[in-house]
This record gives C-alpha cells, sequence and structure tokens, in this order.
C-alpha cells in the first residue's frame, strides 16, 4: 500500500544572511527521516530564505516531524550566532 | 519577500496560514510553551536544565538579528505545535464518535436478527 502524505507544511525562514541560510541548509540536509513513507521532509535556499517542504501522512507525524526540524533550526540559527 | 518567518499548512479538508507578529511579545521570547517540560512535571519538582538561551543581545541591549529570528521561530513553532495538537484531538473525538456509532448500529443489527 501506497502512503498518501496529503497534510504538508510549508515554512519559510528568511536569514539576515544568504550564507547563513546555505549553511542551515547544509547542516539540515544530511539528517536521515526515520520513517519516509510516513513524513517527508525538503530543503531549499533561495536566496536569504530557507524553504522546508514537508509532507506527512497525518497531522501527528506532521506536528513531531516539523516541530523536531525546527528545534534543530533554532540551534543551528544559536550556534551561527554564537560563533559570528 | 516578507522578512518574517512564515508557514502555510495545507490538508484535503483545511488550508491554514501561520504569521509572525514581530510586536506581540509571544514572538520576542525562545522559551516556547510546547517545547519545555510539561507543567504536570515542572510541578513535580523536576527543574528545566534543558531551558533555552534567551536570545543573543547586541552591547547596546537590542536583540541580535539571529537571536530575534530564534524569537519569532520559537512563536512560530507555538503556533503550528497548538494548531496540530487541536487537529489531532478533533480527529481523536471524531474516531470515537464513528467507533461508538459503529458499535450501536452492530447491537441494532444483532438484535435485529435475534427475532
Amino acid at each position: 500500500m501506497t502512503s498518501r502524505l496529503d497534510h504538508s507544511l510549508k515554512l519559510q525562514i528568511p536569514f539576515p544572511d544568504a550564507k547563513d541560510a546555505q549553511v542551515a541548509l547544509r547542516v539540515l540536509e544530511p539528517d536521515p527521516v526515520l520513517r519516509p513513507e510516513d513524513f517527508q521532509c525538503s530543503y531549499t535556499n533561495i536566496g536569504n530564505v530557507l524553504e522546508v517542504h514537508f509532507r506527512s501522512v497525518d497531522d501527528r507525524s506532521l506536528r513531531v516531524g516539523v516541530s523536531n526540524v525546527i528545534d534543530s533550526i533554532k540551534t543551528i540559527i544559536e550556534a551561527i550566532d554564537e560563533l559570528a | 519577500m516578507s522578512s518574517l518567518p512564515f508557514a502555510s499548512y495545507s490538508a484535503p479538508d483545511v488550508q491554514k496560514s501561520f504569521t509572525v507578529d514581530a510586536a506581540n511579545p509571544r514572538y520576542q521570547s525562545t522559551d516556547g510553551s510546547t517545547t519545555g517540560p510539561s507543567p504536570h512535571v515542572l510541578n513535580a519538582g523536576q527543574i528545566d536544565r534543558d531551558k533555552p538561551a534567551p536570545p543573543r543581545t547586541n552591547p547596546d541591549g537590542q536583540m541580535t538579528a539571529l537571536g530575534s529570528l530564534r524569537a519569532h521561530l520559537t512563536g512560530l513553532q507555538d503556533d503550528i505545535n497548538h494548531f496540530l495538537t487541536d487537529r489531532m484531538e478533533q480527529a481523536k473525538r471524531k474516531r470515537a464518535r464513528v467507533q461508538s456509532e459503529e458499535q450501536n448500529n452492530s447491537v441494532d443489527h444483532n438484535e435485529a436478527t435475534k427475532y
């Protein structure tokens, strides 16, 4: 049976600097998704904006996945800010 | 394009946008309401040692651009978490209602076939 990933969320994060958005993208991309049949996410970087597209089978998986990725993004932002 | 984070949700039955109001204190803190320990755990005496650091500030006391972005994201994350938690509760109530209706139908059917 193929899952229908019909619950989606698109997140746009404008960084102050295009370089920071690209750093965030490169840090996030290697993270594997544990259950790709239930939840998937993809990252793109347009100028200074990091765009994350989440797709999921239901709201529960979406909530867990989205909140985890946002936690990671906040950690990346804090690290860039502290090391700047 | 806006300089504030933005999110849009889409499901077969509903669509919703999430925006940040930079003037609202909700989007000026890194201490989110949905990302720390639950009130139950805190009331039991647990100390939150993983509490996020406050947004970084410049020597003049203003938040740095990245500190401010982290605070904006924390508020947006709370909005998304609250919305999706409500949707999960709605789905749970709907499932319970359908199950109870199915059970009633099955009892009616059994009663009807008994005689």
